[in-house]
């Protein structure tokens, strides 16, 4: 590995025997994967922020940073907390899981990390630019980054990109190299994709099949950004898929090296069905409706109370929808917020279905129209999860 | 005696004691960090403590939290003498670099078949070489 006369000092411990130790993690995780340098990164996102999947063991490697007083050298958000730092006891949370996630929270912050407790940074203002380097590790705005926006980062882990946000490095290899962001399978798209639900099953689909390829979707006839981060959460989610191209619509399709296609594939209207019918199986009374995996845009928000109208939702059911804070704080989205409250709809922020614990815990039978929040919450076997378009969940729920 | 190259990804020469998981390990709520025991009901180490052994597996799976619990076994002094994995990831990279613990991979062979729990290892990374004293 080549490595500046800076970037040496750094791993020789002259700033300290933590960014020495960042700084030997992100140089080792290169030299496996075969970089040769370390190029500096845009802004880092990270994750490994909800108490309920960091734990205890985060806290003994906050002291080793905390011990040399590190702060990140470039812009850096964080992932999803377990809880609405405000409404928190009104989803269900206890005293000492809340103590915890503030403490974890607080901890991020005396290192300079901004705590948007956001998996999707794009929608509120932090757009990846063509061609940027970045250290992301949500793994659905990974993909969005790569894919919507044309930025370059792999799926780093929670320790990576705080060692990338600290240091202002990561190592050059993987979808960060033109050669490593070709598309390997060609996938016609048959079936018709319209809700978001389509999308997420798409996605959800391609995963499980093609695990860790990278895609290039034909006959797909719009995108708007939800609808890309839908595809591609549900991608990474049932796949570690971080990169794909939509032709006619994502900004490497048109110039993207199409000759290392082995394979075509089509997605029809049975294989759509597939998908939806694997988390419909079972038709029980619906305690809980959750949106927002990944998190949802003002439009996404307003597209609810639109579809609802002048419907309410059922007495006994909880309709809770995930987002973060910089999108629901201002004034024009309060006045929604009030609007939707009024029908039975609960907005939350900071936190989502999958980080939190309450969701799981308190509730079994689930309804959403995310695939990725489906699998999430279906792989520990306890509950149940429909996958439906909003508009079915909205005419199954309200009156 | 038997040898078996290596790559080293973090250095130190130790001799020690075998203890392999014939499947992937999870770190992240498959190890306790407090005590160093295996707490993944599916592996049959299930209740063994990792603490002072060599730890042999196939690969990691799970959460990149698992970099912290490998982190947090160094600091509640109870963490594996070493590791030695078939195919080295970031999640146990990362928690190897941060806890210290010499860790190796890329052998020529499948290291959770030709090493077996109780064998009296000795791991070279002066030589990339592990050397296997059958018991």
């Amino acid at each position: 590995m080549f490595l500046t006369k800076e970037q040496q000092k750094m791993l020789d411990g002259e700033f300290g025997h933590a960014i020495a130790k960042l700084t030997q993690l992100i140089v080792k995780i290169g030299e496996v994967n075969g970089a040769t340098r370390l190029i500096p990164i845009k802004n880092a996102q990270i994750a490994g922020v909800s108490y309920l999947t960091v734990g205890e063991p985060i806290f003994t490697f906050f002291n080793m940073l905390s011990e040399d007083n590190v702060k990140v050298s470039v812009p850096s958000w964080l992932n999803p907390a377990g809880m609405d730092m405000k409404k928190w006891k009104e989803m269900g949370i206890k005293n000492d899981f809340a103590e915890k996630q503030r403490k974890i929270i607080q901890q991020y912050q005396k290192m300079g990390i901004q705590p948007t407790l956001t998996c999707t940074p794009y929608l509120i203002g932090h757009k990846p630019k063509f061609g940027d380097h970045l250290a992301w590790s949500e793994s659905s705005a990974v993909s969005v980054a790569n894919a919507y926006y044309g930025a370059r980062t792999n799926r780093e882990g929670g320790p990576s990109s705080l060692a990338s946000a600290i240091t202002g490095f990561t190592a050059d290899y993987g979808l960060h190299k033109k050669e490593n962001r070709v598309p390997k399978i060609v996938v016609d798209v048959k079936a018709t994709i319209t809700h978001f639900s389509d999308f997420s099953a798409l996605g959800y689909w391609y995963g499980e099949k093609f695990h860790g390829i990278i895609p290039y979707f034909k006959n797909i006839k719009n995108t708007n950004i939800d609808q890309v981060k839908m595809l591609g959460a549900a991608m990474a989610a049932s796949g570690s898929v971080a990169h794909f191209h939509i032709a006619k619509h994502t900004p490497e399709a048109e110039k993207v090296d199409l000759s290392y296609i082995s394979e075509t594939v089509t997605f029809d209207e049975n294989d759509k069905k597939q998908i939806y019918d694997h988390f419909n199986q079972i038709k029980e009374r619906v305690n809980l409706v959750v949106i927002g995996c990944p998190h949802t845009s003002l439009e996404d928000v307003k597209l609810i109370d639109s579809s609802l109208g002048d419907k309410s939702i059922k007495e006994g059911i909880k309709f809770w929808v995930f987002s973060s804070q910089e999108l629901m704080q201002n004034d024009k989205a309060k006045k929604l917020l009030t609007n939707l409250e009024e029908k039975g709809v609960k907005i939350f922020t900071d936190t989502c279905m999958v980080v939190s614990p309450v969701v799981r815990e308190n509730y079994k039978n689930i309804v959403t129209n995310s695939a990725k929040a489906a699998f999430y919450l279906t792989r520990e076997g306890t509950n149940n999860v429909n996958l439906l378009s909003l508009s079915e969940i909205i005419e199954r729920v309200s009156e | 005696m038997k040898t078996i190259k290596i790559r080293t990804i973090v250095e130190g020469t130790v001799e020690g004691i075998a203890l392999v998981s014939p499947i992937p390990i999870s770190f992240f709520g498959g190890v306790d960090a407090e005590t160093g025991i295996i707490t993944d009901s599916e592996n049959p180490l299930f209740g063994e403590s990792l603490t002072d052994k060599i730890f042999v597996f196939p690969e990691s799976k799970g959460s990149t939290v698992g970099s912290y619990v490998i982190y947090g076994l160094s600091v509640n002094n109870v963490a594996p003498l070493a590791l030695i994995a078939n195919k080295a990831e970031t999640i146990v990279i990362a928690g190897a670099i941060l806890a210290n613990i010499p860790f190796v991979d890329k052998t020529d062979q499948d290291v959770t078949i030709s090493i077996k729990t109780g064998d009296k290892l000795v791991i070279d990374t002066t030589q990339n070489i592990i050397k296997i004293k059958k018991e």
